[in-house]
């Protein structure tokens, strides 16, 4: 019982992780219709960006998470502007090989600037255990939900509750229309992606601190990303919060009571039986989109 | 991807050969993970390897010409480590091969070797099947597990005294013959055994293994990773509040995995083929030179990469000639002295006769618990 609730607690933690981790990927993909390949590498850059704040020019965490949403949301509005725009409704296939062309191109630079040498980021609490009952957690990790659970209202806020937000919401519905109703959309679509940049970069400052991060990271995040919102729905910010959530509850249930060398094999298995019986995910209500 | 990587040191290899025409260049082929989850410990090797290179060109070279080093991303993976093989042997015309570093990705390597008879050297891969597969131009410049098991094992044993033991590896051919290896030998040292379980390559979030592992009883744990996944696993089990002896094989007793780990690195005792502070001149020499060349002292990838390509090297000028037939039988008559003793290798081409330790971490440096050699598996076991 005691491993069980323990089991429980760590994948609820690595659930909000993955929720968090891919809500940027939904949100491009809902409102832009673009497939972002390259959302484990911005993650990525989120984490390197975070290291030099806090290593490099020695800010304190949370001035450095301002800087790198700042520095990224920059990034990301010049990605849309420069490189999306060029392709913009053409289908899915131009954006899709962009993004993979782009992911390689980020890897890479970073591992030219930084290294392979994996990178800690200082948290703003110390990693001392916190014991709930028979359940241990640590300060840090707990910090973290926490924050995330601040950073994905925030963004639902954003969206639900703002000019901004209405202005994507009505681009999203029908891009036509909204311009002949003066929203300048090509503004909608960068600040939409910058927004999902930030998300990203958040997450990997964000758990840079409980891991550590390094210039490979992205590949996987993408693959767990991508397993989120293909269950969750893509598009549907509900959806990313609860697939992130069972998909870390199923992990770390196999890998209590089955083992842990497969536990990747979930995640595959989840995507399959989705695209089986639900291939629209758990969520995608055409009208409830983002 | 591998272009943009490897612009800048294919274009260093030619800035240091411009005197020798294109053709003049001996071509040596090195495939390392310069990307993804071990990517640090690759560029440890290549790092290696390239001081080897360099000093040997300085006095030299092989067969009188300068020795052009080709370096590949193989990515840990079989199907990256193929490409690669395939593009040095067809396109570059390497005259032998060296690395792959894991172990599943060396043993994807090995069948194309045999196919284009070219020589291939490993000064990593320690799955223990390896050199069991008959491919007669395949050779091992490292431990494997099996063997370093073996060395280790009454090390450990009379040292941290264990009872129960859990086995923890990444999940993939070495991980898993690291963990089986030593479960085998500890327990034929009456070590009871707590659990096994591996971990994937990359993986972050260690709780749930370390949920079980606190469950289980056990008063020391074996764990089988590289410097990243290392460095966060046993991070983790001091935020668990885990107090186990620690104890592993990877690359751990560097200096980096003490950085990157902090105090959680105190205390873990390590098996290791190669640490900086072994005794003896020719490993204060190789020391010194590395550490010029690379402002850090070098770890057991560094010695890896640094061992196997000399020894590939002697072996092309005691061969007179870049036949893989003469290359082959100059590996046979390797006797190398490498920083770590001296390396021979079995009718099978396992390498044996360097050195190992155990060491232990403490006030953030490796010290020596206990050195140990290699000895030639086919002289006791005949040859399992």
């Amino acid at each position: 019982m005691d491993m069980l609730l323990q089991f429980v607690a760590n994948g609820l933690v690595s659930g909000a992780f993955y929720a968090l981790s891919a809500l940027g990927l939904t949100l491009i993909f809902g409102l832009m219709r673009v497939v972002n390949f390259a959302h484990g590498e911005l993650y990525m850059l989120g984490g390197v960006m975070g290291w030099l704040a806090t290593t490099v020019l020695g800010l304190n965490f949370f001035a450095g998470l301002a800087l790198t949403l700042a520095v990224m949301g920059a990034c990301g509005w010049l990605v849309d502007r420069f490189l999306i725009e060029r392709v913009r409704d053409q289908g899915e296939e131009p954006s899709i090989l962009l993004t993979i062309g782009l992911s390689i191109f980020l890897t890479n630079t970073a591992l030219l600037l930084v290294g392979t040498a994996p990178l800690t980021i200082e948290g703003p609490l110390p990693n001392k255990p916190v014991f709930l009952g028979p359940v241990v957690l640590t300060e840090l990790r707990v910090f973290a939900v926490a924050a995330c659970a601040v950073l994905i209202l925030a963004a639902h806020l954003v969206i639900r509750h703002t000019r901004l937000g209405r202005a994507m919401r009505a681009t999203f519905q029908d891009p036509m229309a909204a311009r002949l109703a003066g929203i300048n959309t090509a503004r909608v679509y960068a600040s939409t992606f910058a927004l999902g940049t930030m998300l990203a970069a958040s997450a990997g400052m964000l758990l840079g601190s409980i891991y550590s991060t390094h210039v490979s990271a992205g590949g996987v995040v993408s693959l767990k990303a991508f397993v989120v919102v293909i269950l969750g729905g893509m598009g549907s910010f509900a959806g990313a919060i609860v697939g992130g959530l069972l998909l870390g509850v199923a992990e770390a249930l196999w890998g209590g009571y089955i083992s842990t060398g497969t536990v990747d094999i979930i995640g595959f298995i989840i995507v399959i039986l989705t695209l089986i019986f639900k291939p629209y995910g758990l969520f995608s209500t055409q009208v409830e989109r983002a | 991807m591998r272009k943009l990587i490897l612009a800048p040191i294919i274009a260093t290899a030619l800035m240091a050969s411009t005197q020798a025409s294109a053709q003049d260049t001996l071509k040596i082929g090195l495939i390392q993970p310069l990307t993804g989850s071990v990517a640090y410990n690759g560029t440890a090797d290549a790092n290696g390897a390239r001081l080897a290179v360099k000093e040997r060109n300085a006095n030299g070279g092989v067969l009188g010409k300068q020795v052009e080093l080709i370096i590949e991303d193989g990515q840990c993976s079989p199907a990256n480590s193929v490409n690669a093989a395939e593009k040095l042997i067809q396109r570059d015309k390497v005259v032998a091969l060296v690395g792959a570093f894991c172990s599943s990705a060396t043993s994807a390597v090995m069948p194309v070797a045999g196919k284009y008879k070219t020589p291939f050297l490993t000064g990593v891969s320690s799955e223990a099947s390896l050199t069991e597969k008959g491919n007669p131009y395949f050779f091992r410049s490292a431990e494997t597990d099996a063997l370093l098991g073996k060395a280790f094992s009454r090390l450990i044993v009379d040292n941290l005294g264990l009872k129960k033991v859990a086995y923890i590896g990444v999940n993939d051919d070495w991980g898993r013959g690291s963990a089986k290896a030593f479960e085998q030998e500890l327990s034929s040292h009456g070590v009871e055994t707590a659990l096994i379980e591996y971990f994937n390559h990359g993986a972050t979030d260690f709780y749930t293994l370390l949920t079980k592992l606190r469950g289980s009883g056990a008063d020391g744990v074996f764990v089988a990773a590289e410097t990243q996944d290392g460095s966060t696993l046993v991070k983790q089990i001091k935020q668990f509040g885990i107090d186990m002896d620690v104890f592993g094989v990877g690359s751990w007793a560097t200096s980096d995995f003490i950085k990157i780990t902090g105090d959680a690195a105190e205390g873990i005792y390590a098996a290791v083929p190669y640490v900086s502070n072994l005794p003896g001149e020719r490993n204060e020499r190789f020391v010194k030179e590395y550490s010029a060349a690379y402002d850090h002292a070098p770890g057991k990838y560094a010695a890896a990469g640094y061992n196997s390509m000399n020894i590939m090297m002697d072996a092309i000028d005691r061969a007179g000639d870049t036949d893989a037939q003469a290359i082959v039988d100059g590996l046979h008559a390797t006797d190398y002295e490498a920083p770590n003793g001296r390396y021979r290798f079995t009718e099978k081409g396992q390498g044996y006769g360097f050195e190992a330790a155990l060491v232990q971490i403490q006030d953030g440096h490796t010290e020596v618990v206990a050195t140990t050699r290699i000895a030639n598996p086919e002289a006791d076991s005949g040859g399992q």
